[in-house]
C-alpha cells in the first residue's frame, strides 16, 4: 500500500500548489495518506455507492433568485489598492509575465 | 469583574435603566480582555479605541463583543490568524459584521483562531496557541479557540464563531460555554473568510442559549451578497425560547455512545459517557422522549476521511487567492511563480500546507471519482440517515468529544487512524448544514465537558429551546471559567 | 491537400458585453475605462467575497444556447477551474466544463459557405468569466481588473470543419448570432472574441466517421482575430503535411501550439502529458439554479430571426438578388431596419435600393449607426411615396434625401418648404400654357400637328415659366391639346 504514495509525488503536489514543503512536513502527508486512503477503501466497499449522486452543495432543493443587471458603484481606488505592496498608477505591478 | 460575567438581557436593562454605560462595559471588556491576552493569548487585535454605541431597544446596543479574526472588519486587521493575512486591513465589513454593528454591537477585540479555521486545537494561530482558562496546560480546541477562550474568561457575554467541523462547538464543550451554528446560510458567509464552501457557518460563542438566540436574531438573514443565504424574517429565536418541550422527542446514537464500541475506554471517557447518560435521564424527567438509534458504523467511521477530503478539496482552492499579489506580504522572486511560492511557503502553517496536498491530490483528474466524489457520496448518505432521524425525532443528542479539553502537549492535530466517531460525528451538522448547539453539562476531571443537540435544517428554534430547558434544567448557565 | 484532409474543430470565446454588469459582480461591465475604474470585492477576491449570478448573463447565454439548437440544463450551477496566473485573483476560474452543466450541450450549427450550406455540431456552449487584463512593460507587467468577472461564452466544436475558409466562415456566422442575439459585439478588434484552433489532418481515402483514422490533434490556442485563424490553420496544415511527406507524422505528439502573430506560425507549448490538472469541481457557493420551464419559453419566444433565416426570406419571398439579401442581413441594425419599412407597406425592391444604396453609403462616409440615424422607416416611407405618385421625380428624391438629413426635416416637410413639389394640377399648367401661347404667336401659327416637333419649344417655355416644376409628360400632353383645336378653329 505505502507505494502508492511517495515523498516526490507529494512534493510535485505542493509545487504546483506553489508551496515548499519540508521532510518532516512531507513526511507527516504521506501519513496521513494512509489513514484516508484506508477509510476511502472501505467507503469503495458501500454497496451501490456509485449510484449515489455527489453531495455538492451543502443545501439540496435550494430555491433563490438570480441577481438583476443593475450595476454598483465601483470600489475606490485607493481602497482596492491599499493592501497592495507594489502598485504602479492605477495597476498592480508584478514581475514581467511571460510565456502563455 | 463586575459586568462582563452577566448576560445580554441583564446588560440591556442596566443600560436602559441607566445604571451603567456603555462606556463603563467598554472599559471592564477591554481590561478584561488585555488580562485574557496576557493569561490565555486570546486576541490578534485589542480595539482599545473601542467606541461606545447609543443604547436603544436592540438588546445587543452599546455591549462588548469580540469578534472571530476570519470576520473581514473594515478598517480593523483582519487576519485569518494567517501570516498570509498579517497585514490585511479589509476595506469593507462581513454582512454579519454589518448586522451587529446596525444593532449597536461594540466591538472590543478579533479573537485568535487555528489559521483559516483548519485546525481543531488553537495551536496554529500565527500569533500563537490559545490556551484554556480552566487550565492553561490544556487547548481550548479550535478553530474558534480565542472566541470561546474569552466568553468563557468573561470578557464580554459573546463572541462570534465560525464552524466548518465542529469549530464553534468544541471549543464551547472544552471551556464550559455555550456554542451555537444555525442552518447552514441562514447567517451570510459575505465576508467571512472561507475555508470549506459548502461546509463553512457563522455561529457565536455565548455563556447561555438565549444570548445565542439574540444574537444570531441579529446577524442572520438574506443577504444578496451570499447566494446561499435565505430568508429568515418568519424565524425569532429569542422569542421562540418558552422552554416548553413536553412531548419533544431526541434520540442518541448507540453506534457513538456505547462505551463497547471502544477499546480500552479511557476513565475520562468512562466518565463522559455516564455524564450523558445522566443528561439523557434529565431530558427524559423533563418530558422529553430520548431514544437510541443505531447508524450504520460504516457511514459513521468514513464521516472523518469524508470530511478532510472534502474540507482540504474545497480549502486549497479558497486559498488559492493568497498569492500576496493583490493583498497580504509581497513574495520575493524574479518571476510570478517564485514570488507566489515565496509568500505561500512563508505564509502558510505546516498543517495547512499539508491540508492543500491532500485538497490537491483528491481533485486530480485520476483521483477525483475515489475520493472526493465518493467522499461528497458518503456525505449525501449520512446526511440523509440524520434526515431520516429528523422525521421522528426534534433532535439528536450526542456528547462532544471523547472529554475535556485534551493536553496541549501531544496535540497532533492530524487525521489519527485511531480516531474515534465521538471526537468527528459533529461534522455531520456541517455535511447537512444543520443547526446545531453545544452546552455545558457537567464536569469530567473538574473540567467542563458539553452535550450536543442537533435538528434538522430551518428547525432553529425548536432546536435552541429544548437546549434552552436543559440548561435551566442544569446549572452550567452562565458559568465563567474558575482556574482549576 | 489532395492527398490528406483537415479535421478542424474550434473553441470560441465570446465575452458577452451587452450586460450592464459583469456575470458574478455587480460592477460595470465595462473594460475599456480607465483602469481599475469598474471594480467591486469580488473582481479581486479579497477574503471572503462570493460570487452573485447575473440573471442577464444566464439569460444571455441561454438565448446563445437555443439559437445553436442545443439542449439547456434541467439546473445551472458553474464548476471552478483551477490554476495559479497572474490575472486570475481567485486562482480559479468559474466555468461550466463538465456535463450536464453547460448552458448548451450538444446543438449543430447550419452556416453557409462560399455558397454552399455548410453544418458544423457543437459540442457544447458555456458560461464563464474572463480573467483581468496584463500590460508588459520591459521589466514588469500591471494588472488592471476592470476585465476580471467580464461574462464570456465559450463555444466548443466538434471537428466538423475542413478548411480556413470554412471556420472563418463559421465565425463569421457566430459574430453575426452574437449581434443578432443582441448579447455582444463581437468584435475580435475590441479583444472581444479570442480562438482556439484544433487542427489535424488524416489521408484523405480514409473514412473520416471512424476516429480511428484521425490523426494526431494539435491545438493552437490564442487565436485573436479571424485573420489569424486561417493563417493558423494554413500554417498548421502545411507543417503537418510535411511532416507526413518526412515520414515524421507518426512521432508527432498530441501537443499544444501558440499561435504568434508576428512569425505567422505556430510554437510549440507543451505536450498532452505536461497537460495542467485543472483540478475541476462544483462551484459550492452557487446552488443548483432550476431553470424553469416557463424561463426557458419565455427566452425562446424572445429569440430573434437570425441573420441565415432572414436572408433565406428576403431572397424567396421578396425576390431580392442573393447579394442584396447579403448586404441587409449583414447587420442586424440595417435588416431590422429594411424590415419595419417594409412592414409599412412599401416594395420591398424600392426598400431594398434605397437601404443598400443611399442609405448605406451615407452611414459609411458619416460613421453613423443605423439606430442614429435621421431618417426613421417612417420617411423612408413618405420618400419613397413621393416617388411613386409622381409628386417628384426619382431625381429630385435623391435630392430630396440629402436635404432630409442636412435640414433634419421630413421629406414631405422638405419637398414642400423647397418648392420642389412637381406641378400636375392641369389647370395649374392650363393657365401657364395660355399665356405661352399668347406670348408666341408666330410660333402658334407655325405650329403643324403633322409635325408636333415645334412642340418641344412650348414645353421649353413652360418649363422655363415653371421653373422645371411642370410634370413634363402633363404638359407636352395639354399643350398639344390645346394647339391642335387651335389650328382646328
Amino acid at each position: 500500500m505505502s507505494s502508492k504514495f511517495t515523498k516526490e509525488m507529494v512534493d510535485d503536489y505542493a509545487d504546483k500548489l506553489l508551496i515548499g514543503l519540508t521532510e518532516e512536513e512531507n513526511a507527516s502527508v504521506l501519513e496521513e495518506f494512509e489513514v484516508i486512503d484506508e477509510t476511502i477503501n472501505t467507503i469503495n466497499k458501500i454497496k451501490d455507492i456509485e449510484k449515489v449522486e455527489p453531495m455538492t452543495h451543502c443545501l439540496d432543493d435550494f430555491t433563490y433568485e438570480l441577481r438583476e443587471d443593475e450595476p454598483e458603484e465601483s470600489c475606490a481606488l485607493e481602497d482596492i489598492l491599499r493592501n497592495c505592496d507594489v502598485t504602479n498608477g492605477r495597476e498592480i505591478e508584478v514581475p514581467k509575465v511571460v510565456g502563455e | 469583574m463586575k459586568y462582563m460575567n452577566k448576560s445580554i438581557e441583564e446588560l440591556h436593562d442596566m443600560l436602559i435603566k441607566g445604571e451603567v454605560t456603555s462606556q463603563d462595559l467598554i472599559k471592564e471588556s477591554l481590561e478584561m480582555s488585555h488580562k485574557i491576552q496576557d493569561e490565555c493569548n486570546a486576541f490578534v487585535t485589542i480595539l482599545d479605541d473601542a467606541k461606545e454605541t447609543p443604547v436603544t431597544d436592540s438588546l445587543l446596543s452599546g455591549i462588548p463583543c469580540g469578534l472571530k479574526d476570519n470576520y473581514s472588519t473594515k478598517d480593523i486587521l483582519s487576519t485569518g490568524s494567517s501570516n498570509t493575512l498579517k497585514d490585511y486591513v479589509p476595506f469593507f465589513d462581513a454582512t454579519a459584521v454589518s448586522k451587529l454593528k446596525e444593532a449597536g454591537a461594540v466591538f472590543v477585540n478579533k479573537t485568535v483562531m487555528d489559521e483559516f479555521g483548519m485546525g481543531g486545537t488553537g495551536t496554529t494561530g500565527h500569533t500563537g496557541t490559545v490556551l484554556n482558562p480552566w487550565d492553561k496546560t490544556r487547548m481550548t480546541a479550535g478553530s474558534s479557540a480565542g472566541s470561546a477562550a474569552a466568553v468563557a474568561a468573561g470578557v464580554y457575554p459573546y463572541a462570534t464563531g465560525s464552524d466548518t467541523g465542529d469549530s464553534i462547538r468544541k471549543p464551547a464543550a472544552y471551556c464550559g460555554i455555550v456554542g451555537y451554528k444555525p442552518t447552514y446560510g441562514m447567517i451570510s458567509r459575505y465576508g467571512l473568510f472561507p475555508f470549506a464552501s459548502s461546509l463553512d457557518h457563522l455561529g457565536v460563542l455565548t455563556r447561555n442559549v438565549k444570548d445565542a438566540a439574540i444574537v444570531v436574531d441579529a446577524m442572520k438573514g438574506l443577504d444578496k451578497n451570499d447566494m446561499t443565504s435565505w430568508d429568515s424574517t418568519n424565524i425569532h429565536l429569542k422569542e421562540s425560547l418558552d422552554g416548553n418541550v413536553k412531548g419533544k422527542k431526541l434520540c442518541y446514537v448507540k453506534e457513538i455512545v456505547d462505551l463497547s464500541n471502544y477499546e480500552n475506554p479511557s476513565p475520562e471517557l468512562k466518565e463522559h459517557i455516564a455524564n450523558f447518560m445522566k443528561t439523557v435521564e434529565l431530558c427524559k424527567s423533563l418530558g422529553i422522549e430520548v431514544e437510541e438509534v443505531s447508524v450504520d458504523k460504516t457511514l459513521l467511521n468514513a464521516s472523518a476521511a469524508v470530511y478532510v477530503v472534502i474540507s482540504c478539496a474545497e480549502a486549497t482552492s479558497n486559498m488559492s487567492n493568497l498569492t500576496g499579489i493583490i493583498f497580504g506580504p509581497r513574495g520575493k522572486g524574479d518571476n510570478y511563480i517564485e514570488m507566489m511560492k515565496d509568500h505561500r511557503t512563508k505564509g502558510f502553517s505546516p498543517l495547512i500546507k499539508r491540508r492543500f496536498v491532500i485538497g490537491s491530490y483528491v481533485l486530480q483528474s485520476q483521483n477525483q471519482e475515489r475520493y472526493f466524489r465518493n467522499a461528497q457520496r458518503v456525505r449525501r448518505l449520512l446526511v440523509d440517515a440524520w434526515k431520516d432521524l429528523f422525521k421522528k425525532y426534534d433532535g439528536v443528542i450526542l456528547p462532544v468529544g471523547s472529554g475535556p479539553a485534551k493536553h496541549l502537549d501531544g496535540s497532533k492535530d492530524i487525521l489519527d487512524k485511531d480516531t474515534v466517531v465521538l471526537e468527528e460525528h459533529l461534522q455531520i451538522g456541517n455535511f447537512g448544514g444543520f443547526p446545531s448547539i453545544t452546552i455545558p453539562n457537567g464536569f469530567v476531571s473538574k473540567l467542563p465537558v458539553g452535550v450536543n443537540i442537533t435538528g434538522n435544517c430551518y428547525d432553529d428554534a425548536n432546536v435552541l429551546n429544548i437546549a434552552y430547558a436543559l440548561e435551566e434544567a442544569m446549572d452550567y448557565k452562565n458559568q465563567i471559567a474558575k482556574e482549576v | 491537400m489532395g492527398k490528406y484532409k483537415a479535421k478542424i474543430g474550434l473553441e470560441m470565446h465570446c465575452e458577452i458585453s451587452e450586460t450592464k454588469t459583469k456575470v458574478f459582480s455587480s460592477a460595470k461591465n465595462e473594460y475599456s475605462d480607465e483602469a481599475n475604474s469598474n471594480i467591486r470585492p469580488v473582481d479581486m477576491a479579497f477574503p471572503g467575497v462570493l460570487p452573485v449570478v447575473n440573471k442577464e448573463a444566464v439569460r444571455m447565454a441561454l438565448m446563445a444556447s437555443m439559437a445553436l439548437n442545443c439542449k439547456q440544463p434541467e439546473y445551472m450551477y458553474f464548476e471552478r477551474k483551477n490554476y495559479y496566473y497572474p490575472d486570475l485573483p481567485k486562482g480559479y476560474q468559474l466555468t461550466q466544463e463538465t456535463k450536464p452543466i453547460p448552458v448548451g450541450i450538444y446543438g449543430e450549427v447550419t452556416f453557409e459557405c462560399e455558397g454552399e450550406e455548410k453544418k458544423v455540431r457543437i459540442n457544447n456552449l458555456h458560461l464563464e468569466e474572463d480573467a483581468a487584463s496584463l500590460d508588459h512593460y520591459d521589466d514588469f507587467s500591471t494588472i488592471d481588473y476592470n476585465r476580471a468577472g467580464v461574462p464570456l461564452l465559450e463555444l466548443v466544436t466538434e471537428p466538423d470543419i475542413s478548411s480556413a475558409a470554412e471556420a472563418v466562415a463559421f465565425l463569421e456566422h457566430m459574430r453575426s448570432v452574437y449581434q443578432y442575439l443582441g448579447i455582444s459585439e463581437a468584435d475580435s478588434k475590441k479583444g472581444q472574441v479570442r480562438c482556439d484552433v484544433n487542427v489535424s489532418i488524416m489521408d484523405a481515402n480514409l473514412d473520416e466517421n471512424d476516429p480511428q483514422n484521425w490523426g494526431t490533434k494539435i491545438e493552437v490556442k490564442n487565436v485573436n482575430s479571424f485573420g489569424g485563424v486561417r493563417d493558423a490553420i494554413n500554417y498548421e496544415i502545411k507543417r503537418q503535411t510535411k511532416l507526413k511527406e518526412n515520414n515524421e507524422y507518426a512521432n508527432m505528439e498530441q501537443q499544444t501550439r501558440r499561435w504568434d502573430e508576428e512569425s505567422g506560425t505556430t510554437i510549440y507549448m507543451r505536450s498532452k502529458v505536461d497537460a495542467i490538472d485543472y483540478k475541476y469541481f462544483v462551484e459550492p457557493n452557487i446552488p443548483k439554479f432550476k431553470l424553469s420551464k416557463k424561463w426557458l419559453d419565455e427566452i425562446k419566444s424572445s429569440l430573434p430571426r437570425l441573420a441565415y433565416k432572414r436572408k433565406k426570406d428576403y431572397i424567396e419571398k421578396y425576390n431580392l438578388s442573393d447579394y442584396d439579401a447579403s448586404i441587409l442581413v449583414k447587420q442586424k441594425d440595417i435588416s431590422d431596419y429594411f424590415e419595419k419599412t417594409v412592414s409599412l407597406g412599401c416594395d420591398a425592391k424600392q426598400v431594398a435600393n434605397w437601404t443598400n444604396g443611399m442609405i448605406l453609403s451615407y452611414l459609411n462616409s458619416a460613421e453613423m449607426s443605423i439606430n442614429d440615424f435621421f431618417l426613421k422607416p417612417e420617411m423612408l416611407k413618405q420618400l419613397i411615396d413621393l416617388i411613386n405618385s409622381k409628386t417628384i421625380s426619382t431625381k429630385q428624391g435623391k435630392e430630396v434625401f440629402a436635404k432630409v438629413l442636412e435640414k433634419e426635416k421630413s421629406p414631405e416637410e422638405i419637398v414642400k418648404s423647397e418648392g420642389m413639389m412637381q406641378i400636375t394640377d392641369t389647370s395649374e399648367i392650363d393657365t401657364i400654357i395660355d399665356e405661352v401661347i399668347n406670348e408666341n404667336p408666330s410660333q402658334v401659327a407655325a405650329y403643324d400637328p403633322e409635325r408636333p416637333k415645334i412642340l418641344d419649344y412650348f414645353i421649353g417655355q413652360i418649363m422655363k415659366k415653371t421653373r422645371g416644376k411642370a410634370n413634363p409628360s402633363v404638359a407636352s400632353k395639354l399643350m398639344k391639346e390645346k394647339l391642335d383645336k387651335i389650328k382646328q378653329a
